[in-house]
């Protein structure tokens, strides 16, 4: 780049070449040829026309030239030739050239090198005023040529140099696109046709060895390595601010995907919102499936429940709340079922209850509740019960404890196997034998979750048995109603306020149960209303 | 818990006279269930029969069990037949009470939940009280 903008600086001071500010000479310019080099600096003394003073008078010039030749130093010098220049030469069309549209690629970038790629569109803007910026162009060109000329072995020594010849002939390309692209708005050929095989010649010259000493190729040269800098330097813009773009894209994706998932979850988990479905990992769709389901089996839940209360306050016949009571039974029935389609697709996501809500998931086992959790809790709300009946519930909560059991231990060795086959999966090639078994073993914990459904229906099923219509009734709602309250227990512990626990007062336990206390008289309207 | 092994063919029964050939592995089966009052068929490495032998100890009971992988000369073939009997993909556990066909492990569970498995196995001498 600091090739591009070593070149220019003969072009610009071309500008204005009846006015004392930017009289540069051509060798002070091409001598900053390499990188790095303090090039102005040196020139300086060796030709005292050199007019530093357009850079205010500071040693400026250095600073442009420095290791890394960047474009941004280079967009700067130019400005503030060009501004000079420009500005002193063009009074009576300025606006067009400095406001003109920016071509359409480049929309997005407001830098300051896209006034000058304007300039023949601003052309065709002022209409009367086209072929004289057009000639205007060609002016500047004349007149760097008849400069360049003047310097012509400096400027062959620096147009010749192979490291040039590709950078350029690769933007060369890209500026003649541009000016393509510039021209199919000019209303007016004659500049810009001009332009283009002006561009075209340093092409073919830089295809040759390049000593020709043809003077309009040379300012077209400098003119065309000048937009090659801006088109660099605007294509390397693009190419960040695509980056950024696409990334802020993919983050939006993801965090859509997230949101999507927690909301996901967090209508599966029923009552709370926030706080909730904390994992957030990919939901596979038999998971997500489930999940919608078990959503809409909640809102069933509720309803059914609500046609067991009025059906109890009610007093309705027998018969009748048979009816509601065993719709009862068959909603439950559905959910084991549903349960039973989804381990088949994700036993992972059964068997760790995230379909759960956490407090539920504290009493989790093999994916669902434990059907002697669930007598337990019954025992003492099913009164008045007869002494057959309570010989009945006895002898339920035994064998389900059995059979808990049971299943429990198969687990403890499913697990033991597996740890084994896991650990011996060392070597790679028996490696990937021992991951093949393992994943065997993993296909046997679909049965334990059914297994485990299996209990917990049967465990239903012989509640409704065991108990008399009506007491199944009100059974079956303290079921519902038990698990509601759990549900609510997790979203109110998720708004628990968190000061108290922060602190390091030694009564904070007392102070977090009063605090929680207040929650849950606050809350109670919210949570338990629907009970 | 009394486990059929190979070597231990006829130790239980010294009047057997099976050994020269194996035969129906169906009629082998029924023989075989018939000769104790519990008759879990099982394989030794799997888990769920393991929780099934579990659930019958754990009520005080001490089934039979034959391991099918353990018995080189008929074991496939009753693991076959079993499939076939039961109507499932899986051939173990399977439980015979009394010599009659139980089923898998959700059938002895929904009994043992619906109180009917412990009458079965008072009635077939394995329980007592």
């Amino acid at each position: 780049m600091a090739f591009g903008f070593c070149n220019v600086l003969p072009f610009s001071s071309f500008l204005d070449e009846n006015e004392n500010g930017l009289r540069w000479s051509c060798m002070a310019s091409h001598r900053v040829g390499p990188v790095g080099e303090t090039g102005l600096s040196d020139s300086g003394p060796s030709n005292p026309h050199v007019p530093y003073s357009v850079f205010h008078g500071s040693n400026v010039p250095t600073s442009f030239i420095n290791q890394e030749g960047s474009a941004f130093d280079f967009r700067e010098l130019e400005e503030a030739i060009v501004l000079q220049g420009v500005k002193i030469r063009n009074d009576e069309a300025k606006a067009p050239l400095f406001t003109g549209r920016p071509a359409a690629t480049l929309e997005m970038f407001p830098s300051w090198p896209m006034r000058f790629q304007t300039t023949p569109r601003g052309s065709s803007k002022s209409g009367g005023e086209s072929t004289d910026s057009g000639s205007a162009v060609n002016t500047f060109s004349s007149k760097a040529e008849v400069q360049l000329e003047s310097e012509s072995p400096i400027s062959n020594k620096a147009s010749s140099s192979d490291h040039q010849a590709f950078d350029h002939q690769k933007h060369l390309q890209l500026q003649q696109q541009q000016i393509q692209q510039e021209m199919a708005n000019d209303r007016s050929r004659a500049g810009p046709s001009q332009n283009q095989s002006d561009v075209k010649a340093p092409q073919e010259k830089r295809k040759g060895s390049g000593g020709s000493s043809s003077t309009s190729e040379k300012q077209l040269d400098a003119k065309t390595l000048r937009r090659l800098a801006q088109n660099r330097e605007a294509a390397r813009k693009s190419r960040l601010r695509k980056k950024a773009y696409v990334q802020q894209l993919e983050s939006s994706r993801m965090k859509l995907t997230h949101i999507e998932q927690d909301l996901q979850r967090a209508r599966a988990q029923g009552l709370f919102l926030g706080g909730c479905g904390g994992a957030g990992g990919n939901l596979s769709s038999g998971a997500a499936i489930f999940d919608m389901e078990y959503a809409r089996w909640l809102e069933d839940d509720h309803r059914l429940m609500a046609e067991l209360r009025t059906g109890l306050h009610a007093h309705l016949s027998d018969g009748d709340l048979r009816l509601i009571v065993e719709g009862y039974i068959s909603h439950y029935d559905e959910i084991f079922r549903l349960k039973g389609v989804a381990a088949k697709s994700d036993v992972f996501h059964v068997i760790t209850g995230l379909w759960m809500t956490p407090a539920e998931r504290c009493f989790l086992w093999i994916g669902g509740f434990r059907p002697s959790d669930l007598i337990k809790m019954l025992i003492g709300q099913l009164e008045p019960l007869t002494e057959q009946q309570l010989v009945g519930i006895y002898r339920l909560q035994q064998s389900t404890q059995q059979a808990e059991e049971a299943l429990s231990q198969g687990q403890e060795q499913l697990q033991q196997s597996l740890i084994e086959t896991i650990a011996a999966a060392g070597p790679v090639i028996d490696g990937m034998q021992q991951m093949v078994v393992a994943l065997g073993k993993l296909s046997n914990l679909e049965g334990f979750v059914r297994q485990a459904d299996n209990l917990r229906q049967q465990t239903l099923h012989q509640l409704r048995h065991v108990l008399t219509i009506r007491q199944a009734a009100r059974c079956f709602l303290v079921i519902g109603e038990y698990y509601g309250r759990l549900r609510a227990l997790s979203s109110l512990w998720a708004s628990r306020p968190r000061e108290s626990l922060m602190s390091e007062d030694h009564n904070s336990c007392q102070t977090t149960a009063t605090d929680h206390l207040q929650i849950v008289h606050q809350s109670a309207h919210n949570h338990f209303s629907t009970f | 818990m009394h486990y059929q092994t190979e070597s231990s063919w006829g130790s239980y029964m010294p009047t057997r006279s099976n050994t020269a050939s194996v035969g129906d592995p169906l009629e082998r089966i029924e023989r075989l269930a018939s000769e104790n009052a519990v008759v879990i068929f099982s394989i030794s490495t799997c888990c769920m029969c393991h929780a099934i032998k579990r659930l019958f100890c754990g009520m005080g009971v001490n089934p039979t069990v034959h391991e099918l992988d353990q018995d080189p000369r008929g074991g496939k073939d009753m693991e076959t037949a079993l499939m076939r009997l039961l109507g499932s993909s899986s051939a173990v556990p399977v439980v015979f009470i009394g010599g009659k066909l139980v089923g898998a492990m959700d059938r002895v569970m929904a009994s043992h939940i619906n109180g009917t498995l412990v009458p079965l196995l008072k009635e077939a001498g394995a329980l007592w009280l």
